[in-house]
Formats: structure tokens, sequence, C-alpha cells
């Protein structure tokens, strides 16, 4: 790849490396002198890395009226510089024999590449290009914003499921952007004006807004000239504050239903909201051995009581994203049996969120889960791009190296105490925090017949 | 913080899907025949240092398995495999009896009920799964070295002694047939189905592996035994092993798993070949939904045939690729008509094609369809470019390292090397091939595959326009 940029390769180190060694993934981090954050996660099981630049700027940073605007740029990335084509940067990490893409959350917009250590500085070269000089011919606008609706259509407008959960997400963040989905809604991904796209990217794509991390067979020592010298010239920019409101205290429980045609199987979801992780820690990784004593596998709580011993449901499970900035969610998804309706199933839910608010659980659950946890630890090792996208996604939501690296031996020392309190906190509806949990029902349209009887009962 | 998070979670499927893209254009490659290497013997013990080190190993059982060590991780995977043990065995009136049987065998087994055998398996963090493929029944164990013994031990009584026991086989059936109805809000499942009974017609492959709702419910305990009993053997077994474990305690430890498996040689004859049916026809199932789901297919050809590197190749420019593939730049970059347009190769024991599948809104269900046929005229009439093809072998063979991304990677490249017959050094020699394949080589295979009237389509949802097509009122081996 030929690039014009060109730094000096004497260009002094004002940040030193600094070897924090930890015992999970070994990560090692730096920071260069224009902001850019970058960590190290060494990996010498074959001779590849995976590249992963992370700009703290997502959907829940779209201006009003913009809605999915962070994704639509994020495809735009891929439109050409004023050295390269619409498309050309995919197929020249396809010539080095490798794989790239990008994603988009809330928070975060993240762009990757995987490819032999070997090639890593021509892909260097490649995103400091586009993080600098984008410049996508118009034409290539509309037809982006084409691939974005159709992008929208199959994932969404397509399936029931998806859509009902956007309008639970609108239904429940009050007052926070997190209501407004990541890709946008319909009318306003056709109205992006250019002016507002330039916008978006003079920004927020800058070096101090951008996490680079770096998973594979390279080290810290190793990596650190190439950032400077492909990273270093990126310029600094006062970054405006993200508008994040809060969510005020909202004490009304939600119930949303939804009748779809294309649903012949009912399904159950509720909402709760709960802390970050990095907003609080402590809780965070209670809460964390709380949903694995719940939900974390079939011999776990829920799906122990509900599908194998009661016969209710098909599937139970309890999630939680601690991962995000503002506010995480606890979500629990269930598929009632036959004969059970969705809100029979919602009380069978709750009935064992209130034995865990009121007994708590027991020290073995708590020991073993603990367990469970540090060996899942050891397995998130085992991948090229795996821990990459723990650490960004960590980092771009508040958390530090440390935190990453520490997690086994803080989760250790979770009590039942600890998993009780969080219970009480943060799943009791009738005492909610800050905002009361959201119930949602997906069922299959009216059935006709309904119809029928009602016209066979006026005869009579 | 290493679980899934739910809002994301979409956004790491892809990121999944295009970097297991890579890895699946090289599974394929695995498939492709190498002469020259074929007549090389495999070496017992011999431990080739080159892409990938696999050891070929015979434990005293005389049961064959491949090792590739890694001590880098403190992981170990078992990957195995009963060949022609795959759901196109299951009886047409107990559709979904294989799958059933993948989901059942970590149910309970020896003295261990459902519970028990989960909770074990969980509070030693073993993950042991089993699978149902078209042409064969596979398995994977994954495990801390701390807890190998045990895992060991688990999954050889697994195997074994399976339980079925009334309750587990009435769960799993029921979210089987849950995942049924649940599917029936999915255009692309409903899609696959279709391909799979209007391309197969005739064939067992065009049966629902995941069973029907009412085949389901008349599988019982005994059928699911007698399966067992009759198809998974030492016969028809292949076996790998990867990660940190030798080749001593490869051989030990393989054998006590393997070795209690029946020796009767599995009787049946292998699937019947079949071609593509209904060609140059296309079906619609029509759905009130916004996007159109498009699924079409072509015959392909498999590894014992010369030009199935150039197949690869062709492959990879037609729409393979993903981005930079030809369909991927005439429908998205250049028109905007949808979020993805891929082509794979299909290669099963009884049939080999080329599919391609995509969706576009309603209104363009038409224009794509043509898209796929023009791209397939282009390249079967005009050589492709000398970069382009350059372009391609760089990718083909460059991303080939990878593959090795994690131990359990290592079991399954090793295990489906194994399953196709090739050598331990396969893949040393694959590359060469790949870059033997010129420009002819792949306008003569774009002469034979991409020929628009022996394709096969089926639409779902509301498609405009569409000339010549047949409706379909109804989704079959669905009820």
């Amino acid at each position: 790849m030929k690039t014009r940029i060109v730094f000096a390769f004497f260009i002094l180190y004002f940040s030193t490396l600094s070897p924090a060694i930890g015992s999970t993934f070994g990560a090692e981090e730096f920071t260069l002198d224009n902001g850019l954050q970058v960590v190290v996660i060494p990996n010498h099981r074959a001779p590849v890395v995976t590249h992963m630049l992370w700009v703290k700027a997502g959907g829940a940073d779209n201006l009003p009226a913009q809605s999915g605007m962070a994704h639509y740029f994020e495809h735009l990335m891929f439109k050409g510089t004023k050295t390269m084509a619409p498309g050309d940067y995919s197929k020249t990490i396809k010539i080095l024999g490798g794989n790239d893409n990008a994603f988009t959350g809330e928070d975060y917009t993240a762009f990757f590449e995987s490819v032999s250590v070997a090639n890593l500085p021509k892909v260097m070269a490649m995103e400091a290009d586009r993080f600098q000089n984008l410049s996508p011919p118009p034409e290539h606008f509309s037809s982006e914003k084409s691939v974005v609706l159709e992008e929208r259509r199959q994932r969404t407008e397509n399936d029931p499921r998806a859509l009902f959960m956007e309008q639970m997400d609108a239904a429940f963040f009050i007052n926070h952007p997190y209501g407004t989905p990541v890709i946008g809604w319909m009318d306003e991904i056709k109205n992006y004006e250019w002016n507002d796209v330039k916008k978006y990217y003079d920004t927020w794509y800058a070096p101090n807004n951008m996490i680079l991390v770096v998973s594979g067979d390279i080290s810290a020592q190793e990596l650190k000239p190439l950032t400077q010298k492909y990273y270093g010239g990126l310029a600094r920019k006062n970054l405006p504050a993200r508008i994040r409101p809060n969510i005020p205290d909202a004490q009304a429980i939600t119930d949303l239903t939804l009748h779809h045609p294309q649903i012949t199987q009912a399904q159950y979801y509720k909402l709760y909201l709960a802390p970050t992780e990095a907003k609080n820690r402590a809780d965070s990784l209670a809460l964390q051995v709380l949903v694995d004593i719940l939900s974390g596998g079939p011999t776990s709580r829920l799906y122990k009581s509900l599908v194998v011993e009661q016969k209710k449901a098909i599937t139970a499970s309890l999630s939680y994203n601690a991962n995000a900035l503002d506010y995480g969610t606890l979500s629990i998804e269930g598929t009632p049996a036959q004969d059970i309706t969705p809100q029979d199933l919602s009380q069978l839910f709750e009935e064992e969120v209130k034995k865990v608010i009121t007994q708590g659980v027991s020290d073995a659950e708590v020991k073993e889960s603990i367990q469970k946890l540090e060996d899942e630890a050891i397995f998130a090792r085992d991948s090229l791009a795996g821990p990459a996208m723990i650490f960004g996604q960590a980092m771009a939501t508040g958390s530090s190296v440390a935190d990453i690296e520490n997690w086994p031996q803080d989760i250790a020392k979770i009590t039942p105490q600890d998993v009780a309190r969080v219970a009480k906190t943060y799943l009791d509806e009738n005492n909610p925090w800050v905002r009361a949990p959201i119930n949602g029902y997906l069922l299959p349209a009216e059935k006709p017949q309904m119809q029928e009887d009602i016209n066979h009962v006026r005869k009579e | 913080m290493f679980e899934k998070n739910r809002k994301e979670k979409w956004l790491i499927l892809a990121l999944l899907f295009v970097l297991a893209l890579g890895a699946l254009l090289l599974f394929w490659g695995w498939n492709a025949q190498a002469k020259d290497a074929k007549t090389k013997p495999i070496q017992i013990d011999e431990i080739h240092k080159k892409f990938l080190p696999i050891q070929s190993l015979k434990t005293n059982s005389g049961i064959n398995i491949w090792l590739v060590e890694d001590h880098s991780l403190p992981i170990i995977s078992v990957q195995f495999l009963f060949k022609g043990a795959g759901t196109y065995k299951d009886p047409e009136n107990k559709q979904g009896l294989v799958r059933l049987l993948s989901n059942t065998m970590d149910e309970g087994a020896g003295g261990y009920n459902s519970q028990a055998f989960q909770k074990v398996l969980s509070d030693n963090s073993i993950t042991l799964m089993f699978n149902a493929g078209r042409d064969d029944f596979g398995g994977s164990l994954v495990t801390l070295a701390r807890h190998k013994a045990k895992a060991f031990d688990l999954l050889a009584l697994a195997l074994s002694a399976p339980r079925f026991d009334e309750e587990p086989v009435s769960r799993m059936r029921d979210a089987n047939i849950s995942r049924i109805q649940s599917s029936m809000s999915d255009p692309d499942w409903m899609a696959a189905r279709l391909l799979n009974d209007k391309a197969f017609e005739g064939h067992p492959y065009a049966q629902n592996s995941g069973g029907t709702i009412s085949s389901l419910q008349s599988i019982t305990k005994e059928d699911l035994k007698l399966f067992h009993k009759n198809y998974l053997s030492q016969d028809n077994l292949l076996a790998a092993v990867s990660g940190d474990i030798t080749a001593d305690e490869a051989i030990k430890s393989m054998d006590a798993i393997f070795s209690s498996l029946p020796k009767t040689p599995v009787t049946t004859a292998s699937v019947k070949s079949t071609d593509i049916k209904n060609q140059n026809s296309l079906f619609v199932f029509e759905k009130d939904i916004p996007q159109t789901f498009v699924e079409a297919i072509v015959p392909a050809f498999d590894d014992k045939d010369p030009d199935f590197y150039a197949l690869q190749v062709m492959n990879y420019i037609y729409g393979g690729a993903g981005f930079g593939s030809r369909l991927m730049e005439s429908a998205r970059e250049k028109r905007g008509l949808t979020y993805g347009i891929y082509s794979s190769l299909l290669d099963m024991d009884g049939v080999d094609a080329l599919s391609i599948s995509t969706s576009t809104k309603n209104e363009s269900a038409q224009e794509i369809l043509t898209i796929i046929k023009d791209e397939m005229i282009k390249l079967s009439s005009q050589k492709v470019g000398q970069k382009e093809l350059s372009d391609a072998k760089s990718y083909i063979t460059g991303s080939m390292p990878l593959a090795l991304k994690s131990t359990q990677d290592l079991a399954s490249i090793a295990l489906s090397l194994q399953s196709k017959g090739k050598p331990t050094d396969y893949l040393d020699y694959y590359e060469d091939k790949i870059n033997a394949v010129t420009e002819d080589d792949v306008l003569r295979v774009a002469k034979r595959i991409l020929n628009p009237e022996k394709m096969m389509v089926v639409l779902v949802g509301k498609p405009a326009a569409i000339a010549n097509a047949q409706k379909i009122e109804k989704l079959p081996n669905v009820e």
C-alpha cells in the first residue's frame, strides 16, 4: 500500500511502556502523545494479529433526527480516501490474506482487520489514511444509504423479534439515547445530509477519542514504533461532551404487547435497568455471579426449575449487559411451553426472582459460579480476535486494562451476601432501581377463527 | 465481561461471520484433491513441522487418532465423527431422529441422570456437544487440562452408555418443535427449507434434518437406542485431538474413550448420489414481509475432479469473497440493492453444488436475479483479469494461518482433512495447487458450472413481477 503519510522515524516517544503484565491476558498498554490509547495482548500461537481501532462514539451519540448516523458513517469508512478508490480498502486487506470489517454499538464504533503480522504495517498505513483523509465520492452516499436500508429490512423489518426488541428499548430507556436503535429509524436514514456526515467525522474521529487494541503475535515493544510511525501524526481534537442525560426515577412497570402475523411461537421478554461494570464494579461483578447462578447453563436455577422440573417453558434465560457507558440491562427471555401463555411465564419468572430476593443464594452456588467464571477467563484467551473484543468493548465503556486483567481475582471475592444484596437492589420490581422493569409479550396475530367464534356467539 | 451482551449481539455475530468466512473458504479448500500428495503414504508418528504439525497415531485397540500438540494454553479439544451416520439416514416418518440423538446423548449416561450429567460437566467447565450433519454424526469436547481425566470419562460414558431417559428426550423433542415454530417467522430458514426440498427432490437430503412437528412426536427412546447401537461404531469413527496433551497421553486416553464402542462394521451403503433437481425453475413462497430472500443453486463437482482448485478460485471471484466479489460489487457496491450477497460451495457425500444467497427489497427481486445470471454469463464467457486472479489466489493462500485461531480449530482442521481422506501434510501442498490455477482454468470451470439454465431458485417474500414463478402454498416437511 502506498501512503502519502510520511513520518520521521526519530520521533521521540513521550510515553513510556508500562509493562502492566497481568495474570489473565498479559496485556500491555501505552499512550501516544496525541492521546491514542494502545493495548497489546500477546498470543504467539500463529504468526497473525487482529488489529482493532475503537472510536468512542456510537449510536447514542447521534444528534436528534440523525439516528443511525454513527453506523452509516462506519459504512462510509470503506468508501475511499483521496488516494484510494471506494471498496479498495477491503480488497487490499484481502490481497494481503486478511479479513476486515467493522461494527457500531451504542457507545462505540470499531474497525478490525486480521492479517499476518508481517502485513500489519501496511494495514496501519491504510488505517491512518482513512482516519484522516476520508473522501467518498458523492454517488456513493446514496447507494450506501440504500445498503443500510436493506440492512435494516433484513435484520429488523423482516424479523418480528428484532422489531419488538427495538420497541421495547424505545419504551424502556426514558430520556436516554439507548432507546434509539443503532441502525437508526427508517425515515431518518433516508434523510442524512453530507454536511452532517462530514461534521460527525470531524467531531469524533480523533486519536484522543480512540483505543487501538492489537492481539496476536506481537509485543508492545514491537508495536510501539509502528503506532508512532502511522498514528503519531493523527491530530488531537477538542472533543465535545457526550450528551447522555440520566434516566429519571420511573416507578411504573411497563407492559408491551405485539400481535404479529409472522409469529407462530409466542415469546416473553423482560428488561431491568442495571449498573455498568465501569460505574459500579462491585455490584456489577456480584450481578455477573447472580446471573450465572440463575442462568449459566442447563443446571442453573431458571432452566432447571421452569424447563426441566415444571415443564412450563422451552427456554428460560437471564443475561446481563455490563459493558455500556451509562446503563446496563438485565434481560429475561423465555419461550412458553404449549398451553402456557407468556403472561403465565412472566409469573413463573417472577417467582424465581422473588425466591432469590427473599432467600438469597447458597455458599455452594457462589463457589461453583466463581470457579466457572474464572475458567471462562482461561477459555477467553483461546482465540485471536476474542481478547481484542473483550478489551475494546470494556475500555470503550470506561473500564481499565487492570479491571480486565484482575477480573478473575475480583470475581473470586464475591460473597453470597453480595449476590443477595444486588438481587434485592436490581431485581425487585416493587422497589425498582431508577426505572421499573418492562415486560414484553410477543404473540401470534389474533386468530381468524376468533372472529368466527364471535359471529357464532352473536347468532345464538 | 466475558459473556455475550444482548444489545451488540448482532454486531458480534456479524464479526464472527466475517471471521468464519475465511475459515470456511479454507475448509472447502481442504476438500480438494492433491494428486501427488495422495501417493505419499501417511507415516505413523511422523511430525510435519510445517503449516500444521499433525501426528498420526494408533491406539492399542487400533484406533487412528490425529493429534495437533499445542501447549500454549492449558486446554484440550477432542473432535470426532461417525462417517455416514448423518441425518440422511432419518426414516421419512421419523425425520429429526439423528438431530434428536445429538440433543440427547449428553443428557444422561451411566449412573448420571440428565441433571447430574450436566452438573458434573458444568462444575468442571467441560463443554461436550454432539452434532448431526447431513452425512456424518459428530461430537466435540473442550476441557481445561486440569479436568481432562473427568472430561474423557464423561465422553466415554456418553458414547457407550447414553440413557435416553424419558424426561430429557421429551424435553428435547419439545424444544425442537418450538424451534420449528419459531423458524416460521424466519424467512432465511424458510428459504433454506424450500431449497433443500426442491434441489434434492426424491433424495433423503430433501428431508427436514431438524424434523417435522409430527415426525418428532413419533420418535421413541427405542429409535434413539437402535440408531446409536447400529451406527456409532469404531468402524466408522474418525477422531482428532489438539492442545495441551502429549502423544503418549493422547494414545492412552483416546483408546479409553473410544474402545468401548462396538467394533461391528456399519453395513449400510454410503449415501446415493443425486443431481440438482428442478434446474431452470423458480419457486416462490409468498410471505407478507418487506424483503425477499433469495436462494439459488447450480450443480458443481467435488475434489475428485482435477479442476477442483480452479473451482475454489472461481467461486471466490464470483461470490465467495464477500466484499470484492463480482456479485457483491455489482449488487451492493454499485446498486445498493442488498446488505450482502454470497456464493459458496456445497460439498456433501451425495451431491456437489454452488449456492448463492442474498436478500433485497421486494421491488428489486427481479433485478438481483438478473445480476446473479449476468455475472454467471460474464464469468463464463470472458477470462478473468490477471490481477483479479492473482488477488484471489493471494487471499486464499495468504489467509490460511488465520484458520489457526483456537485449540478447537486445530482439531477441526485435522478432522476435516482426515474425513476427506487427505494426508497429514496436505495443507503444505495446498498453496502450490491454488497458485497453479490459470485464467483458462477459471474460464473452463465457469463454463461448466455457471450456467443460468441449470440454476434452481427459491424466493421467500413478496417479490414483485417475477416471470415464470411456481407458487408454493405450503412449506413441505414442516408440520
